[in-house]
């Protein structure tokens, strides 16, 4: 069924919509509606049809509003003839051909023998609710009465659908009723105010409504997610990639070592982690909300879960030497801490501008016996740390492996990640059918930077149809200030660190620096299955500002008592920018704590 | 046939010498190109700088870098090469890392290449299978050698595959490492490149990383038809400026 946006007013919005595809969107020249079109319409894509909608207006107007805006078609929606359909059908002229829509009002009965006359003179009807305004009344008319639809001609069903009519129109293209329904029209339902359209609430409408089955959101044989992922990598990787590719899946599955990865998450780590009631954030965003602690593991965030995995992937491939890139020093700190459960010698390569930034997190890596490794190339930051990272490993291809901390890296680092993190929604869903009743929520949040924590809180949701997924990134100072990270807007499809995903980069192909307030969202790229779910509208994407991410954290300590890692901060703001149902309940991974941003969180506030 | 395929031909041990374009001046590329050919230099390397070189040490890294600030974009030096035919007869290669020449479009950065006259690539990042794919074909619609890098590392299997899938020759990686990170030779070396040769490769080999002299060269060139010297090269230029290539060449092949 074809999609009809009407209503149109605004320029920036106007694009916007049309970035959704719509099949159609409705210009209305009629003065008396609040959503008149006065202005220009910006270019669109040539597979979106333009249509004017008028109302008892005189011929010579609408031919001069065609030519004018180039309309691919006029929609009648007051009292015209069929006489006066006929002139507009036979009329030469109009400079370009149009289809004709003409509108019927319905309320409860319709006489569906006034159509005949029609018949001839127009392509499709509309049928609209009545009300007291020719259209834009928001609200339904019965559908049922189509049952007696005595016609042939397709039909435009029209007249209050909204968000919430999404099951209704589903069960109402199952019937014989939608057997001539060509397009749904829509308008006020997605509004902010009149003429001014609600872009993720239409995204949403149309993912909802949309015939594709669901896609596989998981790593393909090849190590793709679509056409993301793979292994980019210099043939010095191959043989320690290979290797681990070879091995990574018969090792996860090996009873033995399940049961000792389990073990150690309860016993060393506190698994698992509680799914908390945010009474007083749920109650100011009225909504439910619920929120993943992971911050209470040991050491302080999700990066832990990883850890522990490759910890004992590394041990039973038989390497002697960990070697692991770090940004804030949360990853570092991770893989130092199982190095000295598990006795092997470690060493963390972190940018020279982090180590200076992080001293804390230096001082614990080196407590755990750790040697830090200044990154002294390039902007001397996480990326550069991930490039000596990996000359590490080219220069050492035998005794060592090294722990990549997010779901970036070549196949099957991304995966192989994903999996250790996983554990997060494996809980989620035993936890929350205890509180509400149900394992699915209707939305999971994180933030995502490479994108670690959001994998793990993502994965047994990915094909779950009716859980919907938001990734929050991080905008910085505005995502059109040129400090920003973030990648989905941003960035453009290219190789980074071994993999194909979305990065930011130059028009030539060169990386560019990203910035966020948190040290954890600050990377040019994001995981290779979160490009995927980017690319195929699964998720929804959000940024979020250093100056909303801060003022949320503030917010979560002082309703809830929680004082959260700035990069958890950002999914907490997306609540300041969307607008959830009372009976939402929406779970967001609380991916680490707020210690080690102790000093970020006083220069900001001068605390 | 391709210059590189009719100079591998030739009787007698080839030095190819790598540079990043645009180091140490922006304008520095086709002067380079033309003193190595002057002084006996058989085949070049120009670098397309990159901003995350991962196979590269910190020699190269920075002159790319430097390069970059410099200035150098894939354009540029298109059009630095744009007479480069006219003067220079010996097989030219670009080297650089794939995300660049995916930007430009792999298409169009190949048939650009063929107008300029470029005779090969060597992609460290472009993984030998994505290429048999996806590229192979459009390389040769455009006469463009690729060329792929075995380490002491490859399996032998892996080794016949790149094999099989090359048409000029195979950049043997002397030692398990980044660029420039090694002075000199040892048995596993001479163990490795003997075993390599032993293997009767349709391609010739050529050996690159560590390579920086001519005792290096010798040993490198004992089992393989030639050598390749980068970081040492570039670290002649950071020293000595462009006016002296002849000095570096002839302590190689003297």
């Amino acid at each position: 069924m074809k999609l009809k946006v009407c209503g149109m007013k605004y320029q920036d919005n106007i694009a916007q919509v049309a970035a959704l595809q719509p099949d159609y969107l409705g210009f209305i020249f009629y003065k008396k509606t609040p959503r008149h079109f006065d202005t220009k319409i910006p270019e669109l894509p040539e597979n979106i049809k333009k249509v004017g909608v008028f109302v008892n207006e005189e011929v010579g107007t609408i031919i001069q509003k065609v030519n004018e805006f180039k309309l691919d078609a006029v929609q009648l929606h007051g009292e015209e003839s069929p006489y006066f359909c006929s002139i507009l059908q036979s009329t030469t002229l109009l400079s370009r051909p149009i289809e004709l829509i003409k509108v019927f009002s319905v309320l409860d009965g319709f006489n569906f023998e006034i159509l005949e006359a029609f018949e001839n003179v127009c392509d499709y009807f509309l049928f609209d609710t009545k009300g007291k305004l020719p259209g834009g009344n928001g609200y339904q008319f019965d559908w049922s009465l189509l049952n007696h639809y005595p016609s042939t001609k397709p039909f435009f069903l029209s007249g209050g659908i909204g968000l919430d009519q999404v099951d209704e129109i589903k069960q109402f293209k199952a019937s014989e009723a939608s057997k001539y329904c060509y397009a749904i029209d829509v308008n006020s339902k997605f509004e902010k105010e009149p003429g001014l359209k609600n872009i993720s609430a239409l995204k949403e409408f149309i993912n909802k409504l949309s015939d594709k089955k669901m896609q596989n959101y998981n790593v393909d044989d090849k190590g793709y997610y679509g056409e993301f992922g793979g292994a980019f990598i210099p043939e010095m990787l191959y043989p320690n990639v290979e290797e681990l590719r070879q091995n990574y899946l018969k090792i996860m599955a090996e009873p033995d070592f399940q049961k000792q990865f389990d073990q150690l998450l309860k016993d060393y780590v506190g698994r698992p982690s509680p799914l908390y009631f945010a009474k007083r954030l749920s109650e100011k965003y009225n909504t439910k909300i619920y929120l993943k602690r992971e911050d209470l593991n040991h050491t302080g965030a999700h990066k832990i879960n990883n850890t522990i995995g490759q910890i004992l992937m590394a041990k039973r491939l038989g390497k002697t030497r960990i070697i692991a890139e770090t940004g804030a020093g949360q990853h570092g700190v991770a893989t130092a801490t199982v190095c000295a459960l598990m006795g092997l010698e470690c060493i963390v390569y972190m940018g020279e501008i982090d180590i200076a930034r992080q001293a804390p997190n230096v001082a614990r890596m080196k407590m755990l016996g750790a040697t830090v490794v200044p990154a002294l190339s390039g902007s001397r930051t996480l990326k550069d740390a991930t490039n000596e990272a990996i000359r590490d490993w080219i220069n050492n291809p035998v005794n060592t492996h090294y722990i990549i901390g997010s779901a970036i890296g070549p196949h099957p680092y991304p995966d192989m990640v994903t999996r250790f993190q996983a554990v997060i929604s494996e809980e989620i869903k035993t936890q929350l059918k205890t509180h509400e009743g149900r394992e699915n929520p209707d939305y999971v949040v994180a933030c995502i930077g490479g994108g670690s924590n959001a994998a793990g809180t993502y994965y047994h949701y990915l094909h779950e149809e009716d859980v919907n997924i938001i990734a929050v990134e991080a905008a910085g100072l505005g995502v059109d200030s040129g400090e920003s990270a973030a990648t989905s807007v941003l960035g453009k499809e290219g190789i980074i660190h071994g993999c194909k995903t979305l990065l930011m980069q130059t028009k030539d192909g060169q990386i560019t620096e990203p910035y966020s307030i948190s040290a954890g969202l600050d990377y040019p790229g994001v995981g290779p299955m979160h490009a995927h779910l980017c690319k195929t509208g699964r998720a929804e994407f959000m940024a979020i500002t250093d100056d909303d991410a801060m003022k949320a954290g503030l917010e979560l300590c002082k309703l809830e008592g929680i004082i959260p890692a700035i990069e958890s901060s950002h999914a907490l703001a997306i609540f300041k920018h969307k607008t959830f149902k009372p009976d939402d309940v929406v779970v967001m991974s609380l991916s680490g704590r707020g210690d080690k941003d102790l000093q970020n969180y006083i220069e900001y506030f001068k605390i | 046939m391709n210059r590189i395929q009719k100079k591998l031909q030739e009787d007698k041990k080839l030095l190819s010498i790598y540079f990043t374009a645009g180091y140490p001046h922006l304008n520095d590329t086709v002067s380079i190109i033309q003193d190595l050919e002057k002084n006996g230099v058989d085949m070049i390397e120009i670098g397309l700088p990159f901003s995350d070189p991962l196979a590269d040490g910190p020699t190269i890294q920075d002159s790319s870098t430097a390069a970059l600030k410099n200035g150098m974009t894939t354009e540029v030096l298109f059009s630095q090469l744009k007479d480069i035919r006219k003067t220079v007869s010996i097989p030219l290669i670009i080297m650089g890392y794939f995300n660049p020449v995916y930007q430009y479009g792999v298409e169009a950065f190949c048939k650009k290449c063929q107008e300029l006259g470029i005779d090969g690539l060597i992609l460290p990042d472009l993984p030998v299978d994505v290429y048999q794919e996806k590229y192979q074909a459009i390389f040769e619609k455009y006469g463009l050698v690729n060329v792929f890098l075995i380490t002491p590392q490859t399996s032998e299997e892996r080794i016949r595959y790149i094999d099989a899938v090359s048409n000029g020759f195979i950049y043997m990686v002397s030692t398990a490492s980044v660029t420039g990170s090694q002075s000199g030779f040892g048995d596993v070396q001479t163990e490795y490149f003997e075993r390599i040769s032993n293997m009767n490769l349709k391609n010739p080999q050529i050996v690159g990383f560590g390579i920086s002299d001519n005792k290096t060269f010798t040993t490198a060139t004992t089992y393989t038809k030639g050598a390749i010297i980068g970081s040492a090269f570039i670290k002649h230029l950071t020293s000595t400026g462009t006016k002296h290539i002849g000095d570096f060449v002839k302590k190689v092949i003297s």
